[in-house]
């Protein structure tokens, strides 16, 4: 069952990519268009030896990482107190619920004209992005909590610091997890989407120039490498998260 | 009432109010009783009627509003895990710990070292019957078993009291016959207090030496019953003629109470 599951999503993949080459080599698009799968593979070895690419890059991982472990952390935080301090969370939450709703990325010309053009404006804008989904998470993940455990532990003398790592740690772990993942999908769209906006480096502005200037060839290796790389990352969170959460997909899977 | 023992739990006049500022609700009134050393004490009462608290006071996990509980003559303030354990309805067991480590998890608290917590756990387990399934995860266990683990779990550190709240009431009523009868063994094997909360005019009546029986809102202590029945407690005691007239006895204190007899009075009984 599994291996044919497998062959099943090479076979697709397959496909796709021969359809792709076929419909090139015919003729039957613009090749300047839709370059051949061949074509994208050279540009693609081509920009990953180019000085220049790689310093576009490392710019846009530089921008993703700040905005994410300055974000995290402050969304960790606010959504712990949301969760147990019942008065704070029960006014704030439906806030943050709405906000989470609204598509963040009409605030960017705002920000552009707050903040400027720099690394200030495209961080807080990344932040914001981490912020809401990670803190949303993580008040879902105290409220979780059972106060039944919460109550046992203290009745063979947890102090509070043991009862946080003992019982809130493992108990919120899976749903954090959750919207620490979510959070560095959603800061790499705010980043990226900012880039594309207005920026001077960036992977966003290369995509943006390469499109504009018909190097279609470099605009999909680029389009590649960065969907592979936030594939790589969200299925390495994703076995983080499993593995946090196998007690829990157990109890539910039964 | 008394069984001759030195005592080791003392209720003095326990009360509980909860919303003070406003519209107070009595939960608890002059809750006063005896608990005598190595007995099984019942307390049997309708839903809602404050046992639950009661035993959160017993604990020291919740502050009375009157009263005092004393251990060993010693005022209770917060838990005391070397001298009390706690058994809750719901295995409360940690569901991402294997067996064995949920059974370590009150040694690990109370910072015993890994080697002797192993040897406490594993010895714990056998006494309850599950050296088989040390390396389960609560989820693999049937109700029955989990709360076997949970009273595992209690016995760990070695207190001298274990108060239990209604520990068998979410099991199917074989299981929970089942359970009563492994209590009891482990009781007589171990020599411990236990204060034992149900609303099962027969689980209470069949486990115990003494059965409190309560009323509820608020609680209060409407009748002491010294249970008088032999040991070790077999399955026909239930069907004898003196097991049926002391359940009714029981019943009778309870259902009274709901036609307003005034509990001071009914306290003497």
């Amino acid at each position: 069952m599994k291996s044919l599951v497998l062959f099943v999503q090479i076979a697709f993949v397959t496909v796709v990519i021969g359809l792709w080459a076929a419909v090139s080599r015919i003729g039957a698009v613009d090749p300047t268009i839709l370059p051949p799968p061949a074509k994208v593979a050279v540009a693609l070895e081509a920009l990953l030896r180019s000085n220049d690419f790689l310093a576009d890059s490392l710019d846009t991982v530089i921008r993703v990482v700040a905005a994410f472990v300055i974000g995290a952390p402050i969304a960790l935080a606010a959504g712990f107190v949301m969760g147990e301090n019942i008065g704070v969370g029960r006014s704030l939450s439906p806030i943050f619920n709405l906000v989470l709703s609204v598509p963040q990325s009409i605030f960017l010309p705002l920000f552009v004209l707050l903040f400027g053009l720099g690394f200030t404006e495209k961080l807080i804008f990344g932040i914001t992005h981490v912020f809401f989904v990670v803190a949303v998470n993580a008040m879902a993940a105290v409220r979780q909590v059972s106060h039944g455990q919460v109550m046992l532990a203290r009745s063979f003398g947890a102090n509070r610091f043991r009862i946080y790592r003992s019982i809130y740690l493992p108990a919120m772990a899976p749903q954090v997890v959750t919207g620490l993942r979510l959070g560095v999908i959603f800061c790499i769209i705010g980043i990226l989407l900012a880039e594309m906006y207005a920026s001077r480096t960036g992977l966003g502005v290369l995509l943006l120039r390469w499109g504009e200037s018909y190097a279609v060839d470099k605009l999909m290796a680029a389009t590649v490498l960065i969907s592979v790389a936030t594939i790589i990352i969200n299925e390495t969170m994703r076995i983080w998260e499993v593995r946090v959460g196998r007690w829990r997909n157990v109890v539910e899977n039964r | 009432m008394s069984l001759g023992r030195p005592v080791v739990i003392e209720a003095r006049g326990l009360g509980k109010i909860y919303g003070i500022d406003r519209a107070p609700i009595a939960a608890l009134k002059d809750i006063s009783f005896a608990v005598e050393e190595g007995s099984f004490v019942s307390l049997v009462g309708p839903s809602g009627c404050g046992k639950s608290t009661l035993l959160q006071i017993l604990a020291g996990l919740v502050p009375s509003t009157t009263g005092e509980v004393l251990v060993d003559g010693v005022a209770v303030r917060q838990p005391a895990p070397e001298k009390i354990s706690v058994m809750f309805q719901e295995a409360t067991l940690l569901p991402w710990k294997r067996v064995s480590d949920n059974v370590e998890f009150p040694l690990e608290i109370l910072g015993m070292k890994a080697g002797e917590r192993r040897q406490r756990a594993a010895a714990m387990l056998s006494l309850v019957g599950l050296s088989e399934f040390t390396e389960r995860y609560p989820h693999e266990l049937s109700g029955g078993m989990r709360q076997r683990v949970s009273i595992a779990r209690a016995l760990a550190p070695d207190p001298r009291i274990m108060l239990m709240d209604e520990p068998f009431g979410a099991l199917d009523e074989q299981t929970r016959i089942k359970m009563g009868h492994e209590l009891l063994r482990i009781w007589e094997k171990t020599g411990k207090t236990i204060f034992f909360i149900t609303h099962s005019l027969t689980e209470a009546l069949f486990l115990a030496d003494i059965v409190l029986v309560m009323s509820h809102r608020p609680g209060q202590i409407v009748g002491t019953i010294k249970t008088d029945l032999p040991r070790p407690r077999t399955y026909e005691i239930i069907g004898s003629a003196e097991f049926g007239a002391t359940r009714n006895r029981i019943w009778k204190l309870i259902s009274q109470d709901d036609r307003e007899v005034n509990g001071k009075g009914m306290a003497s009984l």
